[in-house]
């Protein structure tokens, strides 16, 4: 299963991202996750988030997650972007694509990545009041 | 030993520090250094029980026997997406 984590403090830039796609013949599904920041947390209105992340943990957490999907998914490749540091409401802050055969194993993989990172990958958001 | 024990998040808010270093008997555990680390700084103990542990880059329970050279990590639960 190809690999690709990118932690980055830039904007995600997707129309990049769709360019770089490779998928082979053999694949029949691509899936895309965009996570974007909302005005609300909880019932506060904010501007932004602040996202932290202990960086070095973070890249063997992934790396984690996806030996798992490789073991349990055919999925052919799963790239994964995270925003750190400010991000505004509206913005993007996680985008997230699973490459498949098919629909069912790629719609499961990603909801379990994405599951999963919340779970264990240490990241943390501050909300930046507006 | 001395263990290094880093904070994140708002826990570096509850210690006014981002590190602190702990100086432990060999073979002693997590759960052995968390005392120590608690009674230096009370307003974390109140999060004990959510608290997440690493050492290196890697989750452990309270049980792990402390190494030489071993990096503790303290946090919050993670709220990444």
């Amino acid at each position: 299963m190809k690999r690709q984590l990118t932690i980055t403090s830039q904007p995600i830039d997707e129309p990049a991202l769709l360019r770089e796609r490779k998928a082979s013949s053999a694949m029949g599904a691509v899936i895309y996750f965009l996570g974007v920041v909302r005005e609300t947390e909880g019932e506060k209105h904010i501007s932004a988030i602040e996202y932290e992340a202990f960086q070095k943990m973070v890249e063997h957490q992934f790396q984690l997650l996806f030996d798992s999907m490789e073991k349990r998914w055919p999925i052919e490749s799963v790239r994964l972007v995270h925003r750190v540091g400010v991000v505004k409401v509206n913005e993007p802050s996680l985008w997230v694509e699973v490459v498949a055969p098919h629909r069912g194993e790629a719609f499961a993989a990603c909801q379990w990545l994405i599951d999963e990172m919340k779970r264990v990958v240490p990241i943390w958001k501050k909300p930046i009041s507006s | 030993m001395r263990v290094p024990v880093h904070f994140y998040s708002y826990f570096k808010d509850l210690t006014g520090c981002t590190q602190a270093e702990e100086e432990i008997p060999a073979n002693h555990t997590l759960a052995d250094l968390l005392k120590l680390v608690f009674h230096r700084f009370p307003k974390l103990a109140a999060m004990e029980k959510a608290m997440l542990v690493a050492v290196g880059v890697d989750y452990q329970p309270r049980n792990y026997v402390l190494k030489d050279g071993d990096e503790v990590s303290l946090f919050p639960p993670v709220q990444g997406g």
